[in-house]
């Protein structure tokens, strides 16, 4: 504060045209424009547009539109009987990957947060895949996971197990897709919780110790706690973006086999941009983002409620 | 039993089995890349015929017919012009939004926090379909503008935003302060003292966004239809031939080629790549 | 300033290359990338020339997977190319949507064109009443393609000889192929390019079907669940599970890198067979108990009636497809035109297929059917999809997997 004020004559010449807050809040406004601009056109808009799509019966292909009314919404909810399966589905999905990618995530953060020789190899090795294009990732493992002829069942029959045709049955598919998918992403969530706990102060342990904890009671007690605010974004930050899983289901099973691994942003997908089913595929999207939206506001409220 | 294993002894045991477990572990991270790069060099029968991961013979001939069987450097400049453009774009869209959320005093701030909070929360998948019809009211369709247009403003440009915003908001304010004195304007302030302070904020918003880019598949699938328009991920997903069998020696080979230049880069920038990471979630 | 001033001369610069030129160009959509075939069709836009000289034709390559997809991304994105070639289960779904232009007028007005010269069951999909909506560029029967090395080594005469003797038929295809895997330790037969599971249902299926004497739908009732078609498909399923003479679903045995000894496919196929490294022929289908029942896969070309330059493309859909070019391309793509399939050329068209084998095909395009189409195919296939997975498994019943695709499927015929 020891600099010397702007020259007056500088100060008057704003002032003789516009307040300084006024100013102020000009530039603001240009600064943020652009994405505020961004933000109208390519989403609040087409937001409000997918409510009123939601409302027609309308063909990609004719170009014909129609009002309908709560038709498709009723329609989805009550008359297609595929719609609750893939929700079904998507709600697997999710509370398959989302506790599977959070432990892999904190075990493996809590081993490689240290240091010894090879824990940057480990950290590397770990997070290779999320660097890999999920594309590539999807393709690779569809080979691994063939029939017989597959390099993970002929593994498994070395040690004499008869490997499942993973992606041709149902389960076992969706339990592929969850696991290749857990695999392409749990490194970002371990990166977050190492960071996480290298903040933590060491002196909390050391406390803790002196006192008699053990290892669990150091854990249940100092870590988990302090590692509430990270473990809170990776859950919702995993728990949206297992709704979005596009690509992994696109190239590895197409939603099948007899649409066990069909979920909602795939369902959405082929509604839309398969059959052309506009209309449909919209009220689909709403009935997503309120499932989304729901499911974030609870896991924050909970939060909430616990701190 | 304890007695036999000092303390040392045990610590040092314990050390042997996690690096075990650990190397076990690993497996199904690495191992597939390894597959990919070797079934690359083998011919198409090889690849189910058996099941050794150093091919009989090494066919670097798949590595050229992936070029001429499609159009495949020009999917791989596509893919790379897009992400650069994206990663560009986005860090100056954001950075200037995430600036003056952090520090400039304007009516509606908290308004435009809170819409562009709610956007976090929904999906691409939820505004594809309008988006589709507003591209195809600027006559988009089948360009590149959509792959680029949509991850700028669409909810990872508005990650990116909050991401700089709360870096910016951690920066001390008194180098802005001084800079003001001197008589630099809010613009030369951003560019000439905010900027350059937020380099590792900047890194980690390029990272992400860049990989975000690279990685996109619903949108390339859904905008673009002509074969050279394709980007990588649709490209890898379309080695069959013009009856639509699978050339899976191709595929694979062409998969390795679009995933090794970047897991080199990572290797190479690994510590920097993975602390992005760490600020970029810590933060967010 | 000087920013501003560069994009703005950047802007400038983009507009002028934007501008459109003038001469004509005209967009035409395929689906093979294949070299020769573009050779070929870029020789057609050149012969094109002589009679339009300002008129170009470019012809974009859109992947066979996502085609249909694709092309309708593009016609409801405002972006329709100005003709393109269309699968026959997209046929009825594009000409009951009104997006296909009626070429009738510019056919018959084109000088010796001669359009009656085509084979009128080949034209059913893609005529209603008095009106065109495409004209059928390959009309290319399904038949087997066989290892001889594989039959050889099994010591079984290959199925030319046994067509030649009457004994072509399902139940001694599936002797054959049990002890083709036996003796050669691969699979004896092979769905169409392995994807018989996935994207080739229907080709999976409907041949052994017909064969029995039974059809996927008819008047608008399924046919799955009638005797026939469930006979048909036990067998199939016996081969698959219980012989494992077939490749089974999520496995890959390519015949054309040797790892099956038979598959089913088109001709356009023969051109991977020169880099197989084993003796070769193709045969008919198996005959059935309803007799010998060939099964056509059918492809046309179409003119987008939301182009902007309908007159033109289909004037070049009526060069393309002139009894000239139709010979021309009887190399790659069996023709409908009578007067191209009964001269003495088309036996010789195809220099990796033999006169005698290219007999098969002409002859099977001549007694053969369709594969069935629908206006709804992407509803009802996506419909089938799931059910059909059912099927295939080693446990399935066969006959309540049918009735349950049926099921499925019947509000949509």
């Amino acid at each position: 504060m020891g600099n010397p004020a702007p020259s007056t004559a500088a100060r008057a010449r704003r002032a003789s045209w516009l307040t300084l807050k006024a100013r102020e809040a000009m530039e603001a406004w240009l600064f943020v424009s652009p994405t505020v601009a961004g933000f109208l056109i390519f989403f609040a808009g087409p937001l409000v547009a997918v409510v009123w799509y939601s409302l027609t019966e309308w063909n990609l292909l004719t170009q014909q539109m129609k009002y309908v009314g709560l038709a498709n919404f009723r329609d989805a909810l009550f008359e297609n009987p595929d719609f609750w399966h893939v929700v079904r589905n998507s709600a697997v999905f999710a509370v398959g990957l989302v506790p599977f990618n959070m432990m892999l995530a904190l075990t493996l953060a809590l081993g490689l947060s240290g240091r010894f020789p090879g824990v940057i190899f480990f950290r590397t090795v770990f997070f290779a895949p999320v660097v890999t294009s999920a594309a590539a990732w999807a393709i690779v493992w569809k080979f691994l996971l063939q029939g017989e002829s597959g390099f993970v069942n002929q593994l498994l029959a070395t040690v004499g197990i008869a490997g499942p045709n993973w992606l041709r049955e149902p389960d076992w598919a969706m339990a592929a897709v969850i696991f290749t998918r857990v695999i392409k992403m749990v490194g970002l969530n371990m990166i977050l919780y190492i960071a996480a706990l290298q903040a933590i102060p060491r002196d909390y342990e050391e406390a803790a110790r002196l006192e008699g904890a053990t290892n669990w009671q150091v854990f249940r007690w100092i870590t988990w706690p302090l590692l509430g605010p990270t473990t809170l974004v990776i859950m919702v930050i995993t728990t949206i973006g297992s709704f979005k899983v596009f690509d992994h289901i696109y190239l590895m099973t197409g939603g099948g086999p007899e649409n066990g691994t069909l979920v909602l942003a795939f369902y959405i997908y082929e509604q839309g941009f398969k059959f052309f089913n506009v209309g449909y595929a919209s009220a689909l999207a709403l009935i997503m983002f309120a499932i989304v939206m729901v499911l974030t506001v609870v896991q924050l409220a909970i939060r909430r409620r616990d701190t | 039993m304890i007695g036999r294993f000092g303390p040392k002894r045990l610590r040092i045991v314990s050390r042997v089995c996690w690096t075990i477990g650990l190397s076990v572990a690993a497996i199904p991270f690495v191992f597939p890349l390894l597959w990919m790069v070797s079934s690359g060099f083998k011919s198409a029968a090889e690849i189910f015929g058996s099941p050794s991961i150093v091919p009989r013979e090494w066919r670097w001939l798949n590595f050229v017919e992936v070029f001429t069987y499609q159009p495949f450097a020009q999917q791989y400049f596509n893919s790379l012009y897009i992400s650069v453009s994206v990663t560009a774009i986005t860090l100056v869209v954001a950075s200037l939004a995430g600036y003056a959320l952090a520090r400039l005093r304007f009516a509606g701030s908290s308004l435009v926090g809170l819409f562009l909070v709610s956007a976090l929360m929904v999906p691409e998948e939820v505004t594809i379909i309008p988006n589709f019809f507003l591209m195809k009211r600027f006559g988009l369709i089948d360009s590149h503008l959509p792959l680029i247009l949509l991850p700028v403003f669409g909810p990872h440009g508005i990650v990116a935003t909050f991401l700089m915003r709360q870096y910016f908001l951690a920066l001390p304010k008194e180098v802005e302060e001084a800079g003001r004195m001197d008589g630099l304007s809010t613009f030369g302030i951003w560019w000439r003292i905010a900027i350059p302070l937020s380099r590792p904020a900047l890194a980690a918003v390029a990272i992400i966004t860049f990989l975000h880019s690279w990685n996109q598949f619903l949108e390339p699938l859904i905008f673009v239809s002509s074969l050279d328009k394709f980007t990588l991920p649709l490209a890898l997903s379309n080695f069959t031939d013009p009856y639509g069998a699978p050339l899976w020696h191709l595929q694979l080979a062409a998969t390795s080629l679009s995933v090794i230049p970047i897991l080199v880069v990572y290797l190479i920038a690994q510590r920097q790549i993975i602390e992005s990471f760490a600020l970029s979630g810590v933060k967010g | 300033m000087k920013v501003l001033k560069q994009f703005l001369a950047a802007v400038s610069v983009l507009a002028i290359l934007a501008s459109p030129a003038t001469a004509a160009e005209l967009r035409f959509t395929i689906w093979t990338g294949n070299e020769a075939h573009l050779r070929m069709l870029n020789g057609f836009a050149n012969s094109f020339k002589a009679a339009r000289p300002d008129v170009t034709v470019k012809f974009e390559t859109i992947p066979p997977d996502a085609y249909t997809q694709k092309l309708t991304i593009q016609i409801a994105g405002g972006n329709p190319p100005d003709a393109g070639w269309l699968m026959e289960d997209a046929a009825p779904t594009f000409a009951s949507a009104g997006v296909l232009e009626d070429l009738a007028s510019t056919l018959n007005s084109t000088k010796d064109y001669d359009f009656a010269d085509f084979s009128k069951p080949a034209l059913g999909l893609w005529t209603a009443g008095s009106k065109v909506f495409g004209v059928p560029f390959s009309t290319s029967p399904f038949v087997i393609f066989f290892n001889k090395d594989m039959f050889d080594k099994a010591g079984l005469e290959d199925p030319i000889a046994l067509a030649a003797k009457g004994q072509w038929d399902m139940t001694r295809f599936q002797d054959v192929a049990k002890k083709l895997a036996a003796a050669n330790g691969k699979y004896g037969f092979e769905f169409k390019d392995g994807q018989g599971y996935d994207s080739r249902i229907m080709h999976a299926l409907m041949p052994p079907i017909r064969a029995y004497g039974g059809d996927l739908w008819a008047n608008r009732q399924c046919g799955l669940d009638t005797p026939q078609a469930v006979g048909a498909v036990k067998q199939l399923h016996d081969m698959v599970f219980k012989d494992k003479s077939i490749a089974p679903p999520g496995e890959s045995a390519d015949y054309f890198s040797g790892n099956a000894a038979m598959t089913i496919n088109q001709i356009s196929r023969a051109s991977l067979m020169p880099k197989a490294g084993f003796k070769w022929g193709i045969a008919p289908l198996p005959a059935g108990p309803a007799g010998e029942s060939p099964v056509i896969g059918q492809a046309g070309i179409v003119v987008f009636a939301a182009g902007k330059q309908k007159k033109l493309a289909a004037e070049f859909v009526a060069h393309m497809t002139d009894k000239a070019n139709v010979a021309t391309a009887a190399q790659f793509f069996p023709p409908a035109r009578n007067s191209v399939l009964s001269g003495a050329g088309f036996l010789g068209s195809n220099n990796l297929i033999p006169a005698e084998q290219m007999k098969f095909v002409a002859d099977a395009i001549a007694k053969g059917k369709v594969l069935p189409s629908h206006e709804k195919s992407p509803q009802i296939l996506a419909a089938m999809k799931p059910r059909v997975d059912a099927l295939w498994r080693a446990d399935a019943n066969v006959e309540n997997s049918l009735r349950a695709v049926c099921a499925a499927i019947r509000p949509l015929l």
